[in-house]
C-alpha cells in the first residue's frame, strides 16, 4: 500500500508537473470562451463582441417599395413606413429603383384577390436570402384584409397564448438560449476529452517506462498490481483535476457574465448534474484506462499501440455519431440504449444529464452497470500486468489482447 | 550458508529454452562472474533470480529463501539497459527508486546527497536525465542500484559507456562493497574485468551452464603444459622435457613434452646452470578460456 502510494505520488507530480498538462488546462478553457464569444455572439441581429461584428457585419438594408394596383392597400402598418414605401405606380417605384432610394418592389396585380399572385422586382440575383424580407409585405396584406374585424386580425396573427407548466424540476436546456441550446454538445465533447485524455495518459505512462527501461528497475522494487493502482488512481486525480477546473472555470464565466449577456441568465448547470458529472467521469476513466493499461502491458513501445488504441476508442465515438439524436431525443431510444450500455454510458449519460430529467431508475442502472465493468475490467488488467509480460517485448496484436483480458493468453 | 543457490533451473519461451538446467551458488561477500556470449541466457537467469520472471521448473533461494516484498528492498539492481525516466529531473528520478526500496523521503535524500558528490554529479542534480551524457547515466543507474545500501548486488555491465577513470573508481566501488561483506553478481563480457573482480563463476553458453567454480582453480584447470621463464642465460637448443620454446618479449615460453613434470623441468634448467628469474605456470587468460569454452574447443582443459 505505501509503494502504491509512492507510485501515485510521482505519478500525478510528474503529470500535472508536465507543460503540455498545464497548458491543456489553461488553453482549453481560453480557447473555448474566445470561440463561444465570437459565436455566441454573432447569432443575432447585433453582434455583441468586436470579433462578432468582423465577422457578422450587418450587411446595409435598403427599403422596399410596394406598387398596388389591386386597391386592397388602404392603409400602411405603423412603423413600417421605413421599411416598405408605397408608391403609386410602377414608373414611379422603378424610378426610386434607379436612384437607389430602393432596391426592390412588389407589384400586387388587378387580380390579387383572385389569383393571389403578386411579381417582385429586385436588381440583385440572391435566390437564398432574395424573400427574407416577405414578411413585412405578409403583415401589410393581412392586415389590410381583415381591417374590418380588429378581433380576427389578432386571432390571425396570434392564434393562441400558450402558457406551459412543469409538474417535475424544469430541464435545463431552452432551445430559445445559443447557450443553454448548446449544452448537451459541449458536456458530450467535454466529457470525450477528459476521458480519452486520462486514460491516454494511461497508456502513454507504461509505454514510457517501457521504453526507458524503467520498467525492469520498478519490477525489482514493485509488485505489477501496486505500480498499475497507483497510476490509475493518480492519472484519475489528475483527469479529475482537469474536468474540475475546466466545469469550475466555465461555470465563474457564466456567473460573471450574467448581467451582460441575457442569455445565460437562463442557464443554469445545477449542482447534481456537476455530481454525476463526477461520477460517470470516475468511472468512465477506470474502464478506459483499464482498457488502455491492457493495451500498455501488451504493446512494446506507443507506435505499436495505435491499432488497438483505435479499436478501444471506438465505442467512446459512438455517442458523438449520435450528438444530435441524444441533443434532440434525449429521453428516446436511441439516447436510453446508448447511456446504459458501459462503453458509451458516461458520455451519453452526461448528454442526457445536460438537458432533460433522467429517471432514477436509468442513472441506477447505467452506474451499476458501469462500476461493474470497471471492476472485472481493472481485473482482467491486473492479470495482464505480470512482470515477464511487461518486460517480454513480444509482437502486439488484437487477438493476443482480447484473449489477455479474457485470461486465456 | 549460500546467499543464492540456483538449483535446475529451466525456462523457455515458446519453443526455445532460454535457460536449460543452470545451476549455481553464491557465497556471502564474494564478487561472482555469471558470464556467458550473447543471448546465452545470461539475463533471463538474472530476472528469474530477481523473481521478475518465473522458471518453468527448478529452485531459487536467495537470502534464505523465496523472493519476498521486503527482500526486494535488501537487493540492488543494475540492469543492462538502462532504466532511468529521461525526462524528469536527476534528483527527482534517484529520490522516487530510493524511496520504492524502502528508503525515507529524507533519507533518500540524505544518502542521494553524497552520492551525487562521490560521482561528480552534484552539479547536475537539477538537470533532467535526457541531458546527461551516457556515462552520467550509467554513474546514476549505480546510484539507484546502491543507495538503499542493499545485502546482494546484481550488476549487469557495470563498465558499459564509462571512461578509463569512472571504470577504475566503479572497480573500487564494487571491491568496497565486497569489502563490506555484501554479496556480488557480476555480470560482464569484459574478461580482464572478471580476471580483476571475481572470485568465482559460473559461464552459460546456449542455456546451459558449461563452466562453473572459482577463477585460479578454471584457470589452471585450462592451463596445460606451458611454462613462462624468465632468465639472462641463453638457452641451449634441447632442454629436457621441453619439446619446443619461443623466444618471446623479455623471456621464453616453453612447451613442455607430453607427461612432464614441470619440477623436473625447473630441476633440469637449474641444474644446466641457467640463471632462473621467473618461472611461472603459463596462465591462460580467461578471454582465452572464454573462447575455447564458447567454441567448443576443449584442448588442455
Amino acid at each position: 500500500m505505501e509503494k502504491m502510494l509512492l507510485v501515485l505520488k510521482n505519478e500525478f507530480r510528474v503529470v500535472v508537473l508536465r507543460k503540455s498538462f498545464f497548458l491543456t488546462l489553461i488553453l482549453v478553457p481560453l480557447i473555448g470562451t474566445v470561440i463561444f464569444g465570437i459565436f455566441g455572439s454573432i447569432g443575432g441581429t447585433d453582434p455583441t463582441s468586436a470579433i462578432g461584428r468582423i465577422i457578422s457585419s450587418p450587411e446595409e438594408v435598403k427599403p422596399e417599395g410596394l406598387v398596388d394596383q389591386s386597391g386592397l392597400i388602404q392603409s400602411m402598418l405603423e412603423g413600417m413606413e421605413a421599411d416598405l414605401i408605397q408608391f403609386p405606380d410602377e414608373a414611379a417605384a422603378n424610378q426610386a429603383l434607379q436612384a437607389g432610394q430602393i432596391d426592390s418592389y412588389y407589384i400586387l396585380p388587378p387580380d390579387f384577390l383572385q389569383s393571389g399572385e403578386i411579381t417582385y422586382l429586385r436588381t440583385d440575383f440572391n435566390p437564398l436570402g432574395g424573400m427574407d424580407r416577405s414578411g413585412n409585405l405578409f403583415a401589410v396584406i393581412r392586415h389590410n384584409l381583415l381591417i374590418d374585424d380588429p378581433q380576427l386580425l389578432e386571432r390571425v396573427n396570434q392564434p393562441y397564448n400558450l402558457e406551459v407548466t412543469y409538474t417535475s424540476q424544469q430541464p435545463v436546456r431552452d432551445s430559445g438560449s445559443f447557450l443553454s441550446f448548446m449544452v448537451p454538445y459541449i458536456v458530450t465533447m467535454l466529457f470525450y476529452m477528459v476521458i480519452l485524455t486520462s486514460a491516454s495518459m494511461m497508456l502513454n505512462s507504461i509505454t514510457t517506462e517501457k521504453e526507458n527501461r524503467v520498467m525492469e528497475v520498478l519490477m525489482t522494487s514493485i509488485t505489477p498490481t501496486q505500480m498499475l493502482g497507483g497510476k490509475i488512481i493518480a492519472l484519475g486525480l489528475a483527469g479529475l483535476l482537469q474536468t474540475t477546473v475546466w466545469m469550475g472555470y466555465s461555470y465563474l464565466v457564466m456567473m460573471l457574465s450574467r448581467s451582460s449577456v441575457p442569455e445565460l441568465a437562463t442557464f443554469i448547470i445545477t449542482p447534481s448534474l456537476l455530481v454525476w458529472g463526477m461520477v460517470f467521469f470516475l468511472l468512465g476513466y477506470a474502464v478506459y484506462a483499464a482498457l488502455m493499461s491492457g493495451v500498455g502491458a501488451l504493446v512494446p513501445n506507443l507506435r505499436e499501440a495505435s491499432q488497438a488504441t483505435t479499436i478501444v476508442i471506438i465505442p467512446l465515438v459512438i455517442p458523438l455519431f449520435f450528438i444530435n439524436t441524444l441533443a434532440e431525443k434525449p429521453n428516446g431510444i436511441i439516447s436510453l440504449v446508448l447511456s446504459l450500455f458501459p462503453l458509451t454510458s458516461p458520455i451519453t449519460m452526461m448528454a442526457r444529464l445536460s438537458t432533460a430529467i433522467v429517471p432514477w431508475w436509468q442513472l441506477a442502472i447505467s452506474v451499476a452497470l458501469l462500476a461493474a465493468t470497471a471492476f472485472f475490467l481493472i481485473r482482467a488488467v491486473a492479470g495482464m500486468f505480470r512482470a515477464q509480460r511487461l518486460l517480454s517485448g513480444q509482437t502486439f496484436n488484437l487477438k493476443l489482447f482480447f484473449n489477455a483480458l479474457r485470461g486465456k493468453a | 550458508m549460500s546467499t543464492i543457490q540456483v538449483e535446475n533451473i529451466v525456462k523457455a519461451f515458446g519453443s526455445q529454452r532460454a535457460v536449460d538446467g543452470v545451476s549455481f551458488e553464491v557465497n556471502p561477500g564474494e564478487i561472482f562472474g555469471l558470464l556467458g556470449p550473447n543471448g546465452a541466457g545470461k539475463t533471463t537467469t538474472i530476472r528469474i533470480l530477481l523473481d521478475i520472471f518465473k522458471a518453468d521448473s527448478g529452485r531459487v533461494s536467495i537470502l534464505g529463501g523465496a523472493m519476498t516484498e521486503e527482500k526486494k528492498n535488501r537487493i540492488g539492481y543494475l540492469p543492462e539497459e538502462r532504466g532511468l525516466y529521461q525526462e524528469i529531473k536527476l534528483e527527482q528520478c534517484l529520490t522516487y527508486l530510493a524511496t520504492l526500496k524502502g528508503l525515507s523521503q529524507a533519507e533518500a535524500t540524505r544518502r542521494i546527497n553524497v552520492y551525487l558528490e562521490r560521482f561528480d554529479l552534484a552539479q547536475h542534480r537539477k538537470k533532467k536525465l535526457k541531458e546527461l551524457s551516457k556515462g552520467m547515466q550509467q554513474k546514476a543507474q549505480l546510484i539507484v542500484t546502491l543507495v538503499h545500501e542493499p545485502d546482494v548486488l546484481i550488476i549487469d555491465e557495470p563498465f558499459s559507456a564509462l571512461d578509463p577513470v569512472n571504470t577504475q573508481m566503479v572497480k573500487d566501488l564494487l571491491l568496497e562493497e565486497r569489502g563490506k561483506n555484501r554479496t556480488i553478481v557480476l555480470c560482464t563480457h569484459q574478461m580482464h574485468q572478471v580476471e580483476e573482480l571475481c572470485d568465482r563463476i559460473v559461464l552459460i553458453n546456449q542455456g546451459k551452464s558449461v563452466l562453473y567454480g572459482g577463477l585460479e582453480e578454471i584457470r589452471r584447470r585450462f592451463a596445460g603444459q606451458d611454462l613462462l621463464l624468465r632468465t639472462p642465460t641463453a638457452l641451449p637448443a634441447a632442454l629436457p622435457g621441453v619439446a619446443s620454446y619461443e623466444h618471446t618479449n623479455g623471456g621464453y615460453h616453453l612447451m613442455l613434452s607430453a607427461g612432464s613434470d614441470p619440477q623436473a623441468v625447473l630441476a633440469g634448467l637449474l641444474s644446466a646452470g641457467i640463471t632462473v628469474e621467473q618461472f611461472e605456470i603459463a596462465m591462460p587468460t580467461m578471454d582465452e578460456i572464454f573462447i575455447r569454452v564458447v567454441t567448443g574447443d576443449s584442448s588442455n582443459e
